[in-house]
């Protein structure tokens, strides 16, 4: 994957499109994207619920196959990946953060962030370290072991954020991170999002309904409305 | 290791819902009890039947006799010569001719007694664990002296009241028959008082008592010695159909070593032209029927087994949907379907593993409550010997263990490739 050339994006999607069917009818989520996401880039996708943000999330991390068009990775179509291949980018190169958190209720939040390094093959002494590493950037040191349902909605995002880069992929997709959070908890789990970016340089895609929030944190900013690209400009436009 | 660390993981969820693990494993425990002890009712009563056979040795012996006229041509002498040649075969412990006294006469000062002799080697001791069975003294000493080993009943008869206290006793035979005179054409009667000395009592278990502990042991030579023992079988010669003026004994006894010996050796004294029986192949006329109480038996354990995973399939599939979720967000964070099918299937493995080794102990306790009551009744009908009712071989503990995981394995292929198979997108999506 880094063989490919510099001036190539990290992540494009070509006239992606993804349908589903509802009994009788065909419910269009996503239309026609096409879309660039360079190395290091932060990028905030922007609409109302239902506007095929979340959608277009999970085709960028392997979860979701398109109708039509195409996901490149380096290049390469996610289409051409086995289904192991694929594990494998979602295991290495995709973080992912959801609005509900989606932590396991029975493990504790060190156990959570553990639970992915687990699946990627690394365990034991080197587990423990990266996942303490992960907790304390988020800074919840002090919760490490404590189970999701005795945290606050923050503090769960923040245990979700720790286990999404815990394996420093190069791509963190954040699907409506601070939608369940009230305005200033959501500014610090925007933040610590933004500080990952700097300081990891992960390239962050970010889907969000709040524009000023958007405007404020993103390099670039697109807007997608009834699953179609509706307008693309630089941050603070 | 990558995937020890996933069983670790899914062991340790089964501490989540331990009341519905716990009354899921208490199925598979129900079950694989009900196979166990099945099973090992059936062992116990076919190791029960055959203990006496076993304990004299009978399963290691081949009789052997001359084949009759009306086989195929007539066969060779079964006579010394032959029983030197069956004894240099690889796996025969002795060889010997069968003799037999019915109604021997045996007199300890003015107490007499009749009893049936019978004839062994001193040279070797005595077959399986027939040596236990000696309650006083010792088997034959090499060499020609005079001995006998009594049972208990024949030691009773004779005033002897304790088996120690008749060790040492000399006794007197009064033998008489017809002995062959001018090279077996003519026979005479003759009579012969011979003085043996008891050198050994033996008792029987109860349960093979009887005739048995009447007879007598004396060694081989000394039963040659009494008249009319080599010919006196005439009548049963004839009766076999065997030519009356053949040199050799009309039956020897060969016994081998072990019991694996007995197919080979039988194999090579048939194809020295002999004519030979062994119990062995009566016992395995048993064993087939116990073959089939053991399958009858163990089927009824299985099917309660069976049912145990059908509980562990709902289990598990409740488990799948419960979990719906978090196997969504498993594969977000890079579960392979792989993985999340090992999960599941080591969810079910362990249930089967706890159940079976819980049905294990449950079935040993509940043989051990059973064999306690038939003791105590059998005591109550008056059999003093303790039955051991229920056998627990290794191979069956074993067996019943593995057999209990691998059929919740089996159970949990289903809840696991449902599991495997979950979109995640849809299993985020519900909330």
């Amino acid at each position: 994957m880094d063989t490919a050339p510099l001036h190539e994006p990290f992540i494009a999607t070509r006239g992606l499109t993804r349908e589903y069917r509802m009994g009788p009818a065909v419910v269009r989520a996503l239309a026609d994207v096409s879309l660039n996401v360079q190395r290091g880039e932060f990028l905030a996708v922007l609409g109302v619920s239902g506007s095929g943000k979340s959608t277009l999330l999970h085709l960028l991390g392997g979860l979701d196959s398109p109708t039509a068009g195409s996901v490149l990775v380096n290049g390469r179509d996610l289409a051409t990946f086995t289904s192991y291949e694929r594990t494998v980018y979602r295991r290495t190169v995709v973080g992912f953060v959801f609005q509900s958190y989606y932590l396991v209720p029975s493990l504790t939040a060190e156990e959570n962030v553990a639970l992915a390094l687990t699946f990627q093959g690394r365990f034991g002494r080197e587990g423990r370290r990266l996942a303490d590493e992960a907790i304390r950037r988020v800074g919840l040191v002090h919760r490490a072991g404590h189970r999701p349902s005795q945290l606050s909605g923050g503090e769960q995002q923040r245990v979700a954020l720790a286990r999404a880069i815990v394996h420093t992929p190069p791509l963190l997709l954040a699907d409506e991170p601070t939608g369940n959070l009230d305005s200033a908890t959501a500014r610090e789990v925007v933040s610590l999002i933004q500080q990952i970016h700097r300081d990891l340089g992960t390239t962050v895609v970010m889907v969000t309904h709040d524009h000023e929030m958007a405007g404020r944190l993103a390099d670039r900013v697109v807007r997608l409305r009834d699953g179609r690209l509706a307008e693309e400009g630089a941050a603070g436009a | 290791m990558r995937t020890w660390r996933i069983i670790l993981l899914a062991i340790g969820s089964l501490r989540r819902t331990p009341l519905r693990v716990g009354l899921t494993a208490l199925g598979v425990a129900i079950g694989s009890s009900a196979l166990v002890s099945m099973v090992a009712f059936a062992l116990g009563v076919q190791r029960q039947a055959e203990t006496p056979f076993r304990a004299l040795g009978l399963v290691n012996v081949i009789r052997v006799s001359p084949k009759r006229d009306k086989d195929a041509g007539r066969g060779p002498a079964l006579d010394d010569a032959a029983l030197q040649r069956i004894e240099a075969l690889p796996g025969v412990e002795a060889a010997y001719p069968d003799f037999r006294v019915r109604g021997l006469k045996i007199a300890l000062g003015d107490k007499t007694t009749t009893a049936v002799a019978i004839g062994l080697p001193r040279d070797v001791p005595l077959p399986g664990t027939a040596g236990d069975l000696l309650v006083a003294g010792e088997y034959f000493t090499p060499g020609t002296r005079p001995e006998i080993i009594l049972g208990t009943q024949v030691a009773r008869d004779l005033g002897l009241d304790t088996p120690q206290g008749a060790i040492g006793a000399t006794l007197r035979l009064e033998t008489s028959g017809l002995a062959p005179a001018e090279a077996a054409k003519t026979f005479t009667f003759e009579r012969k008082d011979l003085a043996v000395t008891v050198v050994g009592v033996y008792d029987l278990p109860n349960l093979m008592a009887g005739k048995m502990s009447g007879a007598v042991l004396l060694p081989v030579d000394l039963m040659r010695q009494i008249p009319g023992v080599e010919s006196g079988s005439l009548l049963d010669r004839l009766k076999l159909g065997a030519d009356p003026t053949q040199p050799g004994y009309p039956e020897v006894t060969v016994r081998v070593r072990r019991h694996t010996d007995v197919a080979p050796v039988d194999k090579a004294i048939q194809a020295m032209g002999f004519r030979t029986r062994t119990l062995l192949s009566r016992l395995e006329d048993m064993r087939t029927f116990f073959l089939f109480m053991d399958v009858l038996l163990a089927a009824v354990g299985a099917v309660a087994l069976l049912v145990a995973g059908l509980g562990i399939i709902n289990t598990l599939l409740i488990s799948v949907l419960e979990r719906y979720q978090e196997i969504g967000i498993c594969k977000a964070i890079g579960a392979s379907d792989g993985d999340v099918f090992v999960l599941f299937l080591t969810e079910a493995g362990a249930i089967g593993l706890i159940g079976g080794l819980c049905g294990l102990a449950l079935g040993r306790a509940v043989c051990w409550g059973l064999e306690a009551a038939i003791n105590s009744y059998a005591r109550a009908e008056g059999i003093t010997a303790y039955l051991e009712v229920f056998a627990f071989p290794l191979w069956l503990v074993t067996a019943t263990v593995l057999f209990s995981a691998g059929i919740s394995v089996l159970a949990g292929v289903c809840p696991a490739v449902r599991a495997a198979r979950t979109d995640p997108i849809r299993a985020l999506r519900r909330e």
